[in-house]
């Protein structure tokens, strides 16, 4: 994908990937950022630096917890797991994302006179 | 994480942090390095895909912080330190602040408890209004009972209409009695109020049929003689002789509905012909007015509909009872602003205090910005130098307003110390009769929130411009003038001097304010009564306390009054009905002059006093023709009248008043004397048209009677005797008012008085702000122009003119302050005039009075700075930094 086509991601974006990323699985900092590159087909790349913010933000607001531990490449690392209130927000997230997603659709998709 | 953790274990959190960062990145580099990456290329492209790694680690951190509380701190903490780096000035903003927050909130807490609150412990007061009854004339009176039935019964507005009428009664438990304040109230009276017992029941409904000898008693009543009993309901006591049984106690808080005065025991008005000799008749009698009345605002009813509603049918009502309501309307109002009880007496001087205090407070505040300003300047090579160190303007702004914003909040926190025994001091305001409850008006939240609220202001008014001026000072400019400050600050320079004339003015505005007052005053106690209290003592009983009919009331009256008479060194002796200058209204008599017509809508209800024999001799009142009343003015003989002579002027045109007929009471009396004209109400009030008429051809025993005294001797002695002359009569008759006349008829000059004292301590402490603000900025001026005075000195000048210099400064700034101050005075003294009434002549010397003072408050403030700059040494000003 060409820079030209890459834009901001809305407010509370990042946040709602890395809460979906953490349903499948506990993980730690580096593998979010990888994750979010494959999975998105490198649609959507993320300035590394600004996980560790979000990620602050969410474990503040008790939707994941942290913990030290151990990765596959043999390095200490903090890792991130959904707590329950996560996965609450997380489907609320959703829904009302998805509702505005169809709304935005809808709009774009009007017809020309 | 827990508000704890997240206290204590900040550093942990933002350690996490950075190590995990620091694992992403290597985590990073060795991924870059196995596609074959130099360490050197894989750790720099590393960083750039990972971003600014100390502002992650911030915005990281951010997240925890409550924002910006961490940096407030740090300002809190370095404002302190500043602070104390100029004691002086910092003291002295700290105190004024101190001295207006604590004389605002002390009275404020005064109106709170006299008018904001003068329901105390009604349940949600603000809904309970005063319903009045105005005479033709516009003035307010009482409401007759029938009246307040109607009331009741017809108008739509109100849940409920309640009436109550104070009165002293004597509670007995069979062998002693006591004199207690009480209510004869309509038996809603506790519904109205919304207030439920504290133990018992209150009246059931209906006045009349379901009126039962039952009493309801205060709750201190409760406490202090029946020792809290908690079984006595149903027990049996004397009101005024007669059995009642307590069916209840009101709630502690409840102290009946006269403001201000706390009543011990409630009587149900259907049980007056038993509390009363003469029984019950003021019932039935639509033409006497006694009772206060009020009234619950319906839900959903706006005060403007009641009020619309009560004033058309008090009119209707009024025509419909002509005979005797003619010309009479209704008035609906917040309890605040009725007129029967203390918060009528307080209402102005009260209202004028709270100006005076926001005079005040705008002084401090003013002073409070010209002390900052002054720092500010004396400051600009920090505040330059942070600046260009990168400091953000707001920082530094939100740096200065925490300066003052501590300064504020530490003057607050003085003046409600301050407060918490000051507000006691509104006993000083109030007549000795005064509640317990109202004496002592409490600091709570809402003083509390004023202080705050004022801190805030202050901290708004007198730093935004030192904090504005502070945070634009220009680096190149400040470093230019060699951090003398020296021309940079005209800006500053100028709106420090209108700083000073704003403070000067206003102070101004407080000295012609406390004069106005005090020459008000003045004026009101040079007035003479037209009698002479010196040598008189005075002491009241209540014959019908102790059970008397009208014939051994009669008696008794004569009695103890033919006993004063002997005893030593007194020269006269008397008695009345009404003491003059009494607080409150007389009573008055529907009146019919022979040879008089009176116009159709005149008001010919006159007041009146029954008195004794020697009455005129008692008070020193000279008789200007025909005779005093004697003992044989009885009702066995021709029914006799003496009046002033504004009744002459009035009635008779001034031909002749001896042996005209005046109709009342049912018959024809005979004028036979004319007394000088004297003051029966006010001393400020014009003459106005008065008569007498001896006891004992009127006698009423439900009224209270005062013995007069006069003596050559002690007058304190003469006071003791009538107690022991109404002892020796009868024991069981208590006496009450025992006191010097002069003390009694200064009672209504004695919150004048004080608050005419109060004015002045107000105006002098405007006056020292004044003072300290132009001491200020003459001070700052003399050492912004040391160098320049120094050059002068070494070129010859003299001290007189080094001293004209500075004398030029402060007569500008000086006639600039009088000159506004002057005119905002005369118009304050306008609106005063019109508002408060009773200032009696405004003196033109007033002003000068004021000016005066100004000027020798400028001439002492400047005094130190002038000598500051005849002493400077040129050597040492010009040699310079």
């Amino acid at each position: 994908m060409p820079d030209t086509a890459a834009r901001d991601l809305f407010p509370g974006a990042l946040e709602m990937m890395v809460l979906r990323l953490l349903k499948q699985e506990p993980m730690h900092g580096y593998a979010l950022v990888q994750r979010i590159q494959q999975a998105s087909r490198n649609l959507l790349q993320v300035e590394e630096g600004s996980l560790y913010p979000a990620l602050q933000r969410l474990l503040k607001d008790g939707l994941v917890s942290a913990e030290w531990g151990v990765s596959s490449t043999n390095r200490r690392v903090r890792i991130y797991s959904l707590t329950r209130a996560g996965t609450k927000h997380l489907a609320n997230e959703i829904s009302s994302f998805a509702r505005m997603f169809q709304g935005i659709n809808l709009i774009l998709a009007l017809e020309d006179r | 994480m827990s508000l704890f953790d997240r206290l204590f274990r900040r550093r942990q959190v933002y350690d996490d942090l950075s190590d995990e960062v620091r694992s992403h990145l290597e985590e990073r580099i060795d991924a870059l390095m196995a596609q074959g990456m130099s360490r050197a290329d894989a750790a720099s492209a590393a960083r750039r895909a990972f971003g600014n790694v100390t502002n992650v680690v911030e915005q990281g951190r951010d997240v925890w912080q409550w924002p910006t509380v961490e940096s407030v701190a740090m300002d809190a903490r370095y404002a302190l330190r500043q602070l104390r780096r100029a004691p002086v000035l910092s003291a002295t903003i700290v105190l004024t602040l101190a001295i207006g927050i604590a004389a605002t909130t002390t009275v404020f807490s005064w109106a709170r408890t006299v008018l904001l609150n003068p329901l105390p412990g009604a349940n949600d007061a603000g809904r309970v209004m005063a319903l009045e009854t105005t005479t033709s004339s516009g003035s307010w009176t009482p409401t007759s009972w029938l009246d307040y039935r109607d009331f009741r019964r017809y108008l739509k507005s109100f849940d409920g209409l309640a009436a109550a009428y104070p009165m002293g009664v004597a509670l007995g438990d069979g062998t002693r009695a006591e004199r207690h304040p009480a209510e004869l109230v309509s038996a809603n009276f506790f519904d109205v109020m919304g207030v439920a017992p504290a133990l018992g029941r209150t009246f059931p409904p209906g006045d009349y049929a379901g009126s039962q000898p039952t009493i309801v008693i205060g709750y201190n009543l409760w406490k202090t003689r029946f020792q809290g009993d908690s079984s006595i309901r149903g027990r049996v006591v004397q009101v005024n002789g007669f059995p009642f049984s307590i069916i209840g106690v009101a709630p502690p808080g409840f102290h009946g509905s006269m403001p201000g005065e706390e009543v011990d025991l409630w009587v149900p008005a259907g049980m007056l012909g038993q509390i009363v000799p003469t029984g019950s008749w003021w019932l039935d009698d639509r033409g006497t007015r006694t009772f206060r009345v009020f009234a619950r605002l319906s839900d959903g009813v706006t005060f403007d509909a009641a009020r619309a509603e009560v004033e058309s049918f008090a009119t209707r009502m009024a025509k419909a009872n002509g005979d005797v309501s003619k010309g009479m309307g209704g008035r609906l109002m917040p309890v605040w602003q009725s007129h029967w009880g203390l918060q009528d007496a307080l209402r102005a001087p009260i209202g004028v205090l709270l100006a005076a205090c926001g005079l005040v407070m705008l002084i401090v505040c003013a002073n409070g910005a010209n002390l900052l300003l002054a720092r500010a300047t004396g400051r600009r090579r920090e505040l330059t130098l942070r600046m260009a160190l990168g400091a953000p303007r707001t920082r530094l702004l939100r740096q200065l307003l925490t300066e003052a914003s501590v300064l504020a909040l530490s003057g607050a926190a003085l003046g409600l110390l301050c407060t918490f025994w000051l507000s006691r001091s509104l006993r000083f305001l109030l007549p000795s009769f005064s509640s317990r409850a109202v004496l002592a008006p409490h600091v709570d939240g809402q003083v509390l929130a004023l202080a705050i609220a004022l801190a805030a202001v202050v901290t708004i008014l007198a730093g935004i411009a030192p904090a504005v001026l502070g945070s634009r000072e220009n680096a190149a400019e400040a470093f230019a003038e060699g951090g003398r400050g020296s021309v940079g600050g005209t800006r500053t320079a100028r709106m420090r001097a209108a700083f000073v004339v704003a403070e000067m003015a206003l102070a101004v505005v407080a000295l012609v304010g406390a004069g106005v007052f005090y020459d008000a005053f003045r004026q009101a106690r040079a007035l003479s009564p037209g009698f002479s209290a010196k040598q008189v003592a005075m002491g009241s009983v209540s014959i019908t306390l102790a059970g008397y009919d009208s014939a051994h009331g009669d008696a008794f009256l004569r009695d103890v009054s033919e006993r004063l008479a002997r005893a030593p060194g007194v020269t006269a002796a008397s008695y009345t009905d009404y003491v003059p200058l009494s607080l409150g209204s007389g009573s008055w008599e529907d009146l019919r002059v022979e040879g008089y017509t009176p116009e159709p809508s005149e008001n010919m209800k006159l007041f009146r006093a029954a008195i004794g024999p020697d009455y005129f001799k008692t008070l020193g009142i000279p008789l200007i023709a025909g005779r005093d009343f004697t003992a044989d003015d009885d009702s066995a003989h021709t029914a006799v009248m003496i009046v002033n002579e504004a009744f002459v002027r009035r009635f008779m045109h001034d031909h002749a008043a001896l042996g005209v007929r005046v109709h009342g009471w049912g018959r024809w009396f005979t004028i036979v004397g004319v007394a000088h004209d004297s003051k029966n109400y006010r001393v400020t009030e014009p003459p106005t048209p008065f008569f007498f008429v001896p006891v004992r051809q009127v006698f009423r025993p439900e009224n209270g009677y005062t013995f007069l005294v006069r003596t050559a001797g002690s007058v304190d002695e003469a006071v003791r005797s009538i107690s022991q002359a109404v002892k020796s009569v009868d024991p069981s008759v208590p006496t009450f008012r025992t006191m010097p006349l002069a003390d009694y008829i200064e009672g209504p000059l004695k919150s004048q008085e004080t608050a005419t004292q109060l004015l002045g301590i107000l105006a002098v402490v405007a006056s020292l702000l004044a003072a300290i603000g132009l001491y200020g900025v003459l001070a700052y001026m003399v050492a912004q122009r040391t160098k320049e005075i120094g050059v002068r000195i070494a070129l010859g000048a003299q001290t007189a003119d080094v001293l004209r210099m500075v004398g030029v400064q402060v007569a500008a700034l000086l006639l600039v302050g009088l000159a506004v101050g002057l005119a905002v005075g005369a118009g304050a003294v306008r609106v005063l005039a019109a508002t408060v009434g009773s200032l009696g002549t405004v003196h033109t010397t007033v002003f000068a009075f004021a000016a005066a003072v100004m000027t020798i408050v400028a001439v002492m403030a400047s005094g130190i700075p002038a000598r500051r700059s005849t002493r400077i040494d040129p050597v040492i000003a010009l040699r310079g930094d």
